[in-house]
């Protein structure tokens, strides 16, 4: 993690639903009432960067007494990993978050899913081959919108091969581009080969 | 209800934004000075949390105000990380630019079409009072970087630095001529191009007989 | 015929060749370990670019000697020389750019310690220490010094995350064994371990390759 990488801080960001265990008087701002105290019991969505550490400050506490207790975002909820379960392609999560990976990565270090994790990472597989796939697609044959018939992939550029690169997260995205970049410059290499 | 930390989410996502855009949009005053502001307002509330215990204060004994001041500091350094990475975008932005040779007192004044694509939010681009997209600390440190770099250029002046990272192509290739085209003059001589000829020659002398097809390029 | 017959051919006095053939193949080799290494490896000792920069002017005076003598054999030297010139002054270049980027990424971490400092010429460090000032100042005047005191440092490690970012030395690279070596690497699942023989190619990871190019044991590729 890197302290000036702009999708870390964006990641860092996102909202992760909260449970207040103590009354805290001063805090009732982050419920949306300054003047009154914030009770215990009471959920916040907070973001990442003020959840983690208000979840691990206290826990070696004499009395035990944490600040909050915290939930899995919606982003990953369990519909979510029940839809990717069955395909992960057909799961758009760029809707879900735009940094969906990173999020998981820092939830995981906060508390143990050994499901998710497995889940995540058949998921990060399967759409990463997809991927490569479109990448080479879109990087050998040009821009010829529509005309995505060719054999390998069902999924041409255009329609359902659209709708999936739509629905990259920002780190997948990043690796879309690393393979076009690189199916791109194998192919110039491959013509300036063949023109020698 | 605005949570401290929402104002530098915001100057992330104008970073971010920046990082995909050719240009250096404008410098967003405003925000910045708004996100300052509230570090330092998170300041005095730690401050004055902290004041009637007179240096003694012991988190284990009240949980409430530690919790306060631990949102206090993290909303700060939250604060803080912000400003810096956004800031950081854009000295990366200009000193590319830098590099790549953008003249210094362009930079500095107004940019066409610099505002473009301001998104949500746009009304709170400020610009710097000079019109230009740089606040005028980036003027400084784009004249101050410039400086760095040809300081560091003159160490190699046989090189140059900024020239370009392809590798060199070879400068000479073989040619087989395809139409008569004369007498042509290079560097070394004249060469008379009759069809069927075969000459190595300077890449850059023939250039341009390749494109009109009277010379084919041979591997 | 060999470049190096017709360089000598040209002025036998000047070129010294055993010295600059290694010296170019030196280059050659700092330069595609450092392009392919994901952190600064150290300067090349004994003056090389003291050398290789000597090198560059000799030819570049060259050129301008025999540029304008139409005699054919000057000019097809003046070719040679000059697709040398070019292709010495491209890798001149790209190295110390390749090594200019990583210093610009991770100013404070290769500022941070004497061993670490010692890995940039003399050049590099005065560049690095001003570049590092410049941004500084510019923090302060923008916003930085408007903070509290405690909260001014770009240097600390609160909250979990260090504010000095560091290169990744996990990062995947290529090497070719000199010697027979026994060769360990950390995977994601499992460690493995393998005796390799002088001239394998292995992939793995820059922490784990990094012991056996210091040893000498293996190069970048």
């Amino acid at each position: 993690m890197s302290y000036y990488d702009i999708d870390a801080i964006l990641t860092d960001a996102e909202k992760i639903p909260c449970t207040f265990q103590l009354d805290i008087p001063d805090l009732g701002y982050l419920d949306n009432a300054p003047d009154r105290p914030l009770k215990a019991g009471t959920k916040v969505n907070l973001p990442f960067w003020l959840a983690e550490m208000l979840a691990i400050a206290n826990a070696g506490d004499v009395d035990g007494k944490q600040y909050i207790t915290f939930d899995l975002p919606p982003a990953l909820s369990n519909d979510v990993v029940q839809a990717l379960k069955a395909d992960p392609r057909s799961v758009p999560l760029r809707d879900q978050s735009a940094h969906f990976y990173a999020l998981a990565t820092r939830m995981m270090e906060l508390s143990d899913e050994p499901e998710l994790a497995s889940v995540l990472r058949k998921t990060f597989v399967t759409r990463a081959s997809e991927i490569a796939l479109h990448a080479r697609k879109v990087g050998g044959v040009g821009h010829s919108k529509g005309k995505g018939s060719e054999e390998g992939s069902n999924l041409g550029i255009g329609g359902a091969g659209e709708e999936f690169l739509r629905g990259l997260d920002e780190w997948e995205r990043k690796l879309f581009r690393k393979a076009h970049d690189g199916a791109k410059a194998t192919k110039e290499w491959m013509e300036t080969i063949k023109r020698h | 209800m605005p949570m401290y930390g929402d104002l530098g989410n915001k100057l992330v996502i104008h970073a971010k934004r920046t990082q995909g855009l050719a240009h250096l949009p404008p410098y967003q005053t405003e925000l910045v000075r708004a996100v300052t502001r509230e570090v330092r307002d998170l300041n005095r509330d730690v401050e004055s949390l902290l004041e009637p215990f007179q240096g003694s204060f012991d988190p284990t004994q009240d949980h409430a105000t530690a919790c306060t001041l631990l949102v206090n500091h993290l909303s700060m350094r939250r604060n803080k990380r912000c400003l810096l990475a956004y800031h950081r975008t854009r000295t990366d932005k200009l000193e590319e630019m830098v590099w790549n040779g953008v003249d210094v007192a362009d930079l500095a004044g107004p940019q066409a079409g610099g505002g473009r694509g301001n998104g949500p939010g746009g009304a709170a681009d400020g610009g710097s009072s000079s019109g230009s997209n740089l606040s005028p600390q980036e003027e400084d440190y784009v004249r101050q970087y410039s400086d760095l770099l040809a300081a560091y250029k003159g160490q190699w002046t046989d090189i140059d630095l900024t020239g370009s990272l392809e590798p060199p192509r070879d400068l000479f290739i073989d040619v087989r001529v395809l139409k008569d085209a004369g007498e042509i003059q290079t560097e070394y001589g004249a060469i008379n191009l009759t069809k069927n000829s075969q000459f190595y020659v300077r890449q850059g002398d023939v250039e341009r007989l390749i494109q009109q097809g009277y010379l084919q390029k041979l591997g | 015929m060999d470049i190096d017959d017709i360089l000598q051919e040209v002025d036998p006095t000047v070129y010294r060749i055993p010295q600059e053939k290694r010296d170019l193949q030196e280059l050659t080799r700092a330069w595609i370990a450092e392009r392919s290494a994901p952190e600064l490896l150290p300067w090349p000792p004994n003056d090389l670019f003291e050398r290789i920069n000597a090198a560059i002017k000799r030819q570049i005076e060259r050129v301008e000697e025999l540029t304008g003598d139409m005699d054919p054999k000057s000019n097809f030297a003046l070719i040679v020389i000059q697709t040398e010139l070019e292709r010495y002054k491209y890798l001149v270049r790209s190295y110390l750019r390749a090594r200019l980027a990583k210093i610009d990424r991770h100013t404070l971490h290769y500022l941070s310690s004497d061993a670490l400092r010692a890995r940039m010429s003399d050049i590099e460090l005065a560049y690095a220490t001003r570049h590092q000032a410049l941004l500084h100042n510019h923090y302060l005047s923008s916003f930085l010094s408007s903070f509290p005191p405690n909260l001014q440092n770009l240097n600390d490690a609160v909250g979990g995350i260090s504010m000095i970012e560091t290169p990744d030395l996990d990062t995947a690279v290529i090497i070719r064994l000199l010697k027979d070596s026994f060769v360990e690497g950390r995977g994601v699942d499992s460690d493995g371990a393998l005796q390799m023989k002088e001239g394998d190619i292995v992939i793995l990871r820059w922490a784990d390759a990094k012991p056996l190019v210091e040893a000498g044991k293996a190069e970048l590729v």
